[in-house]
Parts: structure tokens; sequence; C-alpha cells
């Protein structure tokens, strides 16, 4: 368990490190940013181990990854962007979208078919995941601008 | 007001966010944003798909508009993240169309990291992958090993401004070579991990994300073209390593 924890926190940080550097974010953001990373592939590897549905664990690690990268834009004054693009990398559907293509060219279609339903899935929830929080956030300020100038 | 050169500095201004990777909306907002705060009009208005600028300025009665193609994107975050920020600033502060010029010149010669720099770490983010599909320290070593061979072919062909279909061919191809001698020299290795955490490294997994998420938000034109983009590109990764795989 303590294992499984700590390998999933470690990949996911190096994975994300090493993206970080390729999508050239510099400074402290570049450390943040892993560290999103990293909570979002945590977050996902403990659903699946708590036997959660594969969708369901990436729309719940979406979601984590995504209020993190939301709290760290507003107090660093950054674009939500900077944080969220290479954290997402771990979760990302890239080995499904392989191994659809790999099944199509070998013309086994039904299997490329439930690949690429799983991909979109995934992408999918992803995609709802951070589109929620974002949103959350985006009616909040909203909130705090009109109490501050009805005061 | 030079609205002419007000054009030209919004369409850099874009131009640079499209490829450096923003998304789409956020290339729209501030392209206007940069405008309605160095002149005084409301009648700004800008589309953006992923492949092309257009952008128009309505200034006396009369109106403006220029459009610009955008052909090569990377990623590159603190590009937009200093644009952005500039774009913020125009609209509290008072900038004159040269300081903007200015700041957009110095935003774009600051350095990015090394070839060498990219090259380690496309290696540490390919162990990273390795770990994370569960590989063990024999697999997480060669994924490294192979990594940084990757990047620097990938570094190398970039530089040689080809078609990116054949780019990716060879360098899956590469890849593919690469883990099947790992796999008779070592022996034991499990191929499916090093394969994958190599192949992460090339495929637009996120790209199709962000696909996804265009498509969420309404911007269904440069949606529908990233995931084309990403279907082309997965192509011709699966063709590569097929084509050495059916080989050897």
């Amino acid at each position: 368990m303590l294992v499984m924890i700590l390998k999933a926190f470690l990949s996911s940080f190096f994975a994300t490190l090493g993206f970080g550097i390729l999508f050239n974010i510099k400074g402290k953001n570049l450390l943040w940013a892993s560290v999103t990373g990293a909570i979002g592939g945590l977050v996902y590897k403990f659903c699946l181990y708590l036997n959660i549905n594969d969708y369901v664990s990436n729309f719940i690690a979406a979601l984590c990854l995504s209020f993190c990268a939301e709290v760290l834009a507003r107090k660093y004054k950054n674009p939500v962007t900077t944080y969220i693009v290479c954290s997402l990398i771990p979760l990302v559907p890239g080995a499904a979208l392989y191994r659809m293509m790999t099944y199509a060219l070998k013309g086994i279609l039904l299997k490329a078919l439930e690949r690429g339903c799983y991909m979109i899935g995934v992408a999918g929830s992803l995609a709802v995941g951070i589109l929620l929080v974002s949103t959350v956030f985006k009616i909040y300020s909203r909130c705090k601008v009109k109490r501050e100038s009805i005061c | 007001m030079e609205i002419e050169k007000l054009l030209d500095v919004g369409i850099r201004a874009g131009r640079m966010l499209l490829e450096s990777g923003a998304e789409v909306y956020r290339v729209e907002e501030t392209m206007i944003r940069i405008c309605t705060g160095l002149a005084c009009t409301d009648e700004v208005d800008s589309y953006v798909t992923s492949t092309g600028i257009m952008l128009s300025i309505g200034y006396n009665g009369q109106v403006f508009s220029k459009i610009s193609r955008i052909k090569n994107r990377n990623v590159n975050l603190h590009c937009v993240a200093r644009i952005n920020a500039l774009s913020r600033n125009i609209q509290i502060q008072d900038y004159s169309l040269e300081e903007v010029e200015q700041q957009l010149n110095k935003i774009e010669k600051e350095p990015k990291y090394s070839v060498w720099m990219t090259t380690l770490f496309g290696g540490i983010g390919a162990a990273g992958f390795a770990l994370f599909f569960d590989g063990g320290m024999l697999e997480i070593v060669i994924s490294f090993a192979i990594g940084i061979l990757i990047r620097l072919l990938v570094s190398l062909l970039s530089m040689m401004k080809m078609n990116d279909f054949i780019n990716n061919v060879i360098a899956s191809m590469l890849l593919a070579i690469l883990s099947i001698f790992s796999k008779k020299v070592f022996l034991v290795i499990d191929v499916n991990v090093v394969v994958i955490s190599g192949i992460m490294l090339l495929i637009p997994g996120l790209a199709f994300t962000n696909a996804i998420r265009d498509t969420i938000a309404g911007d269904y034109l440069s949606g529908v073209s990233r995931v084309m983009e990403t279907l082309v590109c997965a192509c011709a990764i699966a063709l590569g390593v097929m084509v050495v795989f059916s080989v050897v």
C-alpha cells in the first residue's frame, strides 16, 4: 500500500517534470506543476486500488488536479494552463491511442473500436473534470467581485 | 493612433500565443484585451482556429483587419504565461504601442532550455512512465536510455524541418528497433512497458484531451482539426513501430 502510493507519486512526479522541461516551464512553476501532476497520478492509482471504475478514477483525479492548478494559478497569478497541461500528462490516454491505431492498421477493427471508445471516454472524463472545477472557480470569483463592489 | 501598427501588434501577440500552444479561447481573449487596452475602441473582434488567426478593428467608422496563417506549433508555456501577464498589465496601466512591441520582442528572445537539458529530461520523463506502468528497475533504466536517444533524434529531425508525419515514423521506428535490441540483450524485460513509455514521449495524448476540452467548450472547428491532427500523428507512430516489428 505505502509502496504503491510512493511509486505512484514518484512516477507521475518525474513524468510531469520531464514534460515540464520539454514545455519550457521555468522556475518555481516547474516544481509546482510537477507536484500537481504527482497528486493527479496518485489519486488515479489510489482510486484504481479501491476498485473504482477506470473512467470514474480519471474523473476524480482530474477534479483534484485541476483544483490544485486553479489554486496555484490564483496564488502565483499565472494562467491555469501552465499547471494543467503538463500535470495531465500521466493520465492522458496516449497508450490507448497508440493501441487503437496499431489494431486499426492490423485490420482488427473491433478491437480498434473498443480502444477508441475507451480513449474517448477517458479523455472526456478528464475534460469534464477540468471544466467542472474551472466553472466553479469562475462563479466563485464573480461572486467575490460582486460582493466587493457592493461594500 | 496608428491602427495598422496596432493590428500588427495584436496579430503578433496572438501568433506567438498560438505557436506556444495556448488554447483557442485564450488567444481570442488576449488579442481583444490588448487591442481594447491600447486603443479607445470597443469594435474589436477576433476569430481563431488552430491553423489561423483573424483580427479586425473598427475605428472612426473604418474597419481594419488582418489574417495570419499558423503552420508550426509547439509548446512553450513560459511564453504563454508572459504574454498573458502583459495583456492584463495593459488593461491596468497605460502602455504605448512601442512599449508593448518592445515587451513582445523581449519575450520572444527569452531563452528556452537547451537541447541537452530537454534531452536529459525526456529520458527522465520516459523513466517516470516506465515506473507508472509498473515496470521494474531494469525497464526504468532502459526506458531512460531510449528516451534520451529518441529526444535526440526528435531535436535533430526538427532542425531539418521535414514533414511531421515522416518525423514521427522515423522516431517510432528507432524506438521499436531499440526496444527489440534491448529485449535481445537483456531477455527478461517486458517489451510492452518499454515501448509504451517511449511512445508517451511522441504520442499526442494531451492534444487529444485538449481537443475534447475545446469541443466541450464550444470551439468545434479547432476541436475537430485537433482530433484529426492527433489521429494522423498516432497513425504515423503506429506505422513506424509496426513496420519494424513485422520485419524483425
